[in-house]
């Protein structure tokens, strides 16, 4: 029995772990390696530095700007899509007519290229004929024109708001479906005993869906972390590094000044932070399971 | 619930053969399909055996027009050498990335496009590239190629490495109808002249000058030309090559100068909510008078069907300093061949009958509102505006890179940092300086 | 809402035989709400006109040329249906191959990466060994760095391997890459499949094999759904990959191609939005397809964890 057990451990295992070996944690450990060099990428010779690179990165004020920008991303990027997607679900999850047909709505976005989403996002806020500040003009009469991917202060938010927009679908659907599987009987029986719609809402219907919940900041997590193209396209980063994201920075490193070693340990600090991150939500996933199994 | 999983597991025990959701089958068998078909779709082996006279190229000359003029040309090219050209354009910023993981993993194409300069500098620094000094002399390119972009584009280290395509000259591009509505008939030669001019757009409600600095590069040719007009092309030349500070007295001049020009409201607002081509648009729709942009905004504006000379004219930077020669600037597009490139015979005759067919060079040279680097190209080819550029650079004493081709390019990001940074904040101009010599003077010292 | 959705439902482990039927999941709630509903018809169909205004503006800029978005004139209605943009798109030479490429990284690409994760995440749930806790942890950590920190390690690596410009670095690097979200669906899918049932399967003679194919795969289908969906969009709107990995135009995908019909001087605002809006057909219809099962699947696996 053990012995079966153990043939069909790695009978199964064999195949994903060599793929996901070769061509994810190779690669990772190849940039670790440059990390600690001068490389530009054009050279066909560099030298290793030790950790200046690191030292560098530490002091680095673009770097702690970016970092910063990281949180505040990650921050709101789990915050808008996940609390946006409950209260879609929330309304679509009710006798509403043509619920189908808004589910497809709100998850249309995804679909959509991200090169051509960030073009119509700087177009609505275009501050000269822009959509959103003509909404405004029209509502408070006034002509704002105000420049929202222009101005350092809110170059990062306005970005926010349009990831917020293409990934509130993927968390709507997630809720739905959690949705779906809390039992009538449970809200039939709160109703019953008095309790009001908000009351129901709170105590039953978001106390079961904490795991949803939890699938869903996941998956935004991961989304945030890998947002890049809508950023790229957007701001790439500007106005001067205003809206420079860890990843973000890490390539315009790289790629722009041409410091292969400098973006490489860029990156390896940041996969050293979103280690700690993993671990953390690793903890809640085995919280879960204690609580279900 | 229970009694389905223990179905299926009776069910998985009893029968021979494992029964599998027709979903989950029907995945299987797109999987198989999509996986034979993509072996012989992607199977690169055939068709290099096919055809070993084949050059690789890669450039970021995309857009319908361009792609579509280079596909006659290189068709052309095989007629007349039996070399199939194996093409593929990348969109601009996505080509720098591009290129740079392919040199750093060793695999070059055979050709690709390059901007002269530091750029060029820097790649050649680093070893990938094939010195075309032989080929030069053998296909007689000395005598074709324009002396005005000739040497400082094409050798590096003494060398020649790059093939100039075409080039383009940053000029002062205007509305003609929003000029000659507010009176103007007359352009300004020097810095009062043009102050006036500014000063009576204003007076008459117009916005004198668009720019968009959201992508950085656009504020460059102020930069540029302020500190040639004033400094000269030698400090300008100092300070690229990092033998300058950008602390000095003679750029603080500069940005004074351009400093004025924004506190006088000259500039429309928010440069930095535009790219260059949302600053020439408002010059094209009568939003702004006139745009401090390359050539290229031709290519763009006939695109639009606005006239040449009709629609839209430029003049010269004004000069402000007496005595100071007189430079243009713009940047220069050529050809690089890889060093380790196997068809390097035909990489060879490849970007020399680029340079120096003087027919595909003027066909090119319209397509892209460039100026074409072949001296054999017929003047009478060009717009009227274009005309006029080649003549500006004609009576030019150098021809200068602008700023990002000009000085090597990790220094050359604090700079294009600075300019949108000045648009910004242009009252905290000594700080951006500052910061920017920091930056520029640590990639220096780091080489 | 097979009768498996209601088996993970949280509260119901301890009452598994939970009385709500397949067919009427929830109808017997919120029934007299008819103001409520009025107001929240309202409120959605607000709701969604904001949503589809960038998507409409999308449309705006596929019907327009280049002069009309210059001119600033992009918000405005069309006077006249000008399909041009979409006509260019079509015959662009190479549209045929983008679409084809895509397709052909997309399917095997989402297959394989979801078999591995089958695979994987059974192992990790029903056969846990000393250590598997961490192994898992690498894996899942895979999903977590923005995949630009390989780029460069992964060019080396299939420059080495001769693959370079051909279709197979994009498959294996999204199967790769998509192998973590994978391995913890399908591992948290599969907690909820009771250990007694497949110990009694396997002491009545099965194989492990069969306890995968035959027990769990088969209550699994949505959850295959679920990351069906996830993974073709994911995977048919990259763009990093393809960049990187092609050279030949016939190898392109069609985000490559969207992307690369901007050149270095010139816009084509409205053929990429034509084009785009093509390119998402396909993910569209991936989702109205799966819909169903989506819904179903994240009930059942993807809710815990």
């Amino acid at each position: 029995m053990k012995q079966k057990e153990r043939f069909w451990r790695i009978a199964l295992l064999f195949l994903p772990l060599a793929v996901f070996g070769v061509f994810v944690v190779w690669p990772l450990l190849d940039t670790f390696y440059y990390s600690f060099t001068n490389w530009n990428g054009f050279s066909r010779d560099y030298r290793f530095v030790g950790l200046d690179n690191f030292a560098g990165v530490v002091t680095d004020r673009l770097f702690t700007n970016a970092t910063v920008n990281t949180l505040i991303w990650t921050a709101l990027a789990i915050v808008l899509p996940t609390a946006g997607g409950l209260t879609l679900a929330l309304m679509l999850d009710t006798q509403v007519p043509g619920a189908k047909a808004f589910k497809s709505v709100f998850y249309l976005p995804i679909c959509l290229a991200a090169v051509v989403v960030g073009q119509i996002w700087i177009w609505i806020y275009q501050p000269d004929w822009g959509l959103l500040n003509a909404a405004i003009t029209a509502v408070t009469g006034s002509p704002p024109a105000f420049a929202w991917l222009a101005e350092p202060e809110s170059a990062l938010y306005s970005v926010i708001v349009a990831w917020s927009w293409q990934q509130m679908g993927l968390a709507m659907v997630i809720f739905l479906a959690g949705l779906t599987s809390i039992p009538t009987y449970l809200l039939e029986a709160a109703e019953i005993e008095g309790a009001s719609r908000g009351q129901r809402i709170r105590h039953v219907v978001l106390a079961l869906l904490r795991p949803a919940t939890v699938v869903a900041v996941a998956l935004s997590v991961i989304n945030s972390l890998k947002a890049f193209d809508i950023l790229f396209i957007m701001t790439g980063g500007g106005p001067f590094h205003s809206s420079d994201t860890l990843a973000m920075y890490m390539y315009s490193e790289s790629f722009k000044k041409y410091r292969i070693g400098y973006g490489s340990s860029i990156s390896v600090i940041l996969f050293l932070m979103t280690l700690s991150v993993i671990t953390v939500y690793f903890r809640q996933l085995k919280k879960l399971d204690e609580l279900y199994d | 619930m229970y009694h389905s999983f223990l179905f299926a597991a009776r069910r998985a025990c009893s029968t021979r053969g494992t029964r599998v959701p027709t979903a989950i089958r029907a995945g299987g068998v797109i999987l198989a399909l999509g996986l034979i078909a993509s072996l012989a779709w992607a199977s690169p082996a055939g068709e290099a055996a096919m055809d070993s006279q084949e050059v690789t190229i890669t450039h970021y000359f995309g857009g319908d027009l361009g792609r579509a003029g280079l596909e006659e040309i290189f068709g052309t090219f095989h007629d007349q050498t039996g070399v199939t050209v194996v093409d593929s354009p990348i969109g601009h910023e996505d080509f720098k990335d591009g290129i740079l993981v392919r040199a750093a993993g060793g695999n070059l194409p055979d050709v690709f496009s390059y901007w002269a300069g530091a750029r060029t500098q820097f790649v050649v620094d680093g070893g990938n590239i094939a010195a075309i000094d032989d080929a030069w002399s053998a296909n007689g390119l000395d005598a074709v190629i324009a002396t005005s972009v000739a040497d400082g584009a094409t050798m590096y280290d003494g060398s020649r490495y790059l093939v100039p395509f075409g080039y383009h000259y940053a000029g002062m591009f205007y509305n003609a109808k929003v000029m000659a509505a507010a009176g103007v008939t007359e352009f300004p030669s020097d810095w009062d002249g043009f102050l006036a001019l500014c000063e009576n757009l204003k007076a008459q409600g117009i916005i004198p000058i668009a720019l968009g600095t959201k992508n950085r590069w656009p504020g460059q040719f102020w930069f540029d030309y302020l500190l040639l007009r004033t400094a000269g092309p030698d400090y300008r030349a100092a300070l690229m090559a990092g033998d300058a500070s950008y602390t000095d007295p003679e750029v603080q001049r500069a940005m004074e100068l351009w400093k004025e020009l924004v506190d006088a409201g000259y500039f429309a607002p928010n440069a930095n909510a535009d790219e260059w081509t949302d600053a020439s648009d408002k010059v094209a729709r009568g939003d702004a008078a006139m745009t401090l942009m390359g050539t290229w905004i031709t290519g763009y504006w006939n695109g639009q069907d606005l006239m040449a000379g009709d629609d839209y004219d430029f003049f010269e930077f004004p000069a402000i300093d007496a005595g100071v020669p007189n430079a243009v600037v713009g940047p220069v597009d050529g050809w690089l061949i890889s060093a380790n490139s196997p068809n390097r015979a035909n990489a060879e005759a490849l970007v020399s009958f680029l340079a120096s067919d003087a027919e595909v060079q003027a066909k090119w040279a319209q397509i892209q509102g460039a100026l074409s680097a072949n001296v054999n190209v017929d003047v009478s080819t060009y717009t009227p505006v274009m005309q006029r550029a080649l003549e500006a650079v004609g009576n030019a004493d150098t021809f200068a890179f602008n700023y990002d081709l000009a000085t090597t390019p990790p220094a050359a990001e604090f700079g294009l940092d600075m300019f949108s940074r000045f648009m910004d904040s242009p009252d905290d101009y000594m700080q951006h300086l500052a910061d920017t010599e920091e930056g520029a003077r640590g990639v220096f010292d780091s080489q | 809402m097979t009768d498996g959705a209601t088996a993970t439902t949280p509260t119901t482990p301890t009452t598994p035989a939970t009385p709500a039927t397949p067919a009427t999941p929830a109808t017997p709630r919120r029934r007299r709400l008819s103001g409520w509903t009025g107001v929240l018809l309202v409120c959605l169909t607000v709701l969604a006109l904001l949503f589809l205004t960038p998507t409409v503006g999308v449309i705006l800029s596929a019907l327009k040329s280049t002069r009309d978005i210059a001119f600033g004139t992009l918000w405005a209605i069309p006077r006249t249906l000008d399909l041009s943009n979409f006509a260019v798109a079509l015959a662009h030479p190479s549209v045929k191959f983008y679409f084809v490429n895509t397709f052909l990284v997309t399917a095997p690409a989402t297959a394989g990466s979801i078999t591995l994760g089958i695979l994987a995440g059974y192992v990790f749930s029903k056969l846990p060994f000393r250590g598997s806790e961490i192994l898992f942890l690498v894996i899942v950590s895979g999903m977590f760095f923005p995949p630009q920190i390989i780029l460069i390690p992964l060019f080396r690596l299939f420059n080495r391997l001769g693959l370079l410009d051909t279709l197979w670095p994009m498959i294996i690097v999204h199967i790769a890459m998509g192998i973590p979200i994978c391995t913890l669906l399908m591992r948290n899918f599969f907690a909820t499949v009771p250990a007694a049932l497949r110990e009694a399967a396997i002491v009545e003679g099965a194989s492990e094999w069969r306890v995968l194919t035959g027990v769990a795969l088969p209550v699994s289908l949505p959850a295959l759904a679920v990351l069906g969906t996830l993974q073709f969009t994911w995977i048919w709107n990259d763009f990093l990959w393809p960049l990187i990995f092609t050279q030949s135009d016939n190898k392109r995908t069609i985000m490559l191609g969207i992307v690369s019909l901007r050149g270095q001087y010139t816009v084509a605002w409205g053929v990429q939005g034509a084009l785009s809006l093509l390119a998402s057909l396909p993910t569209l219809l991936v989702f109205l397809f799966f819909q169903r099962y989506f819904i179903a699947g994240m009930t059942m696996g993807a809710v815990k964890g």
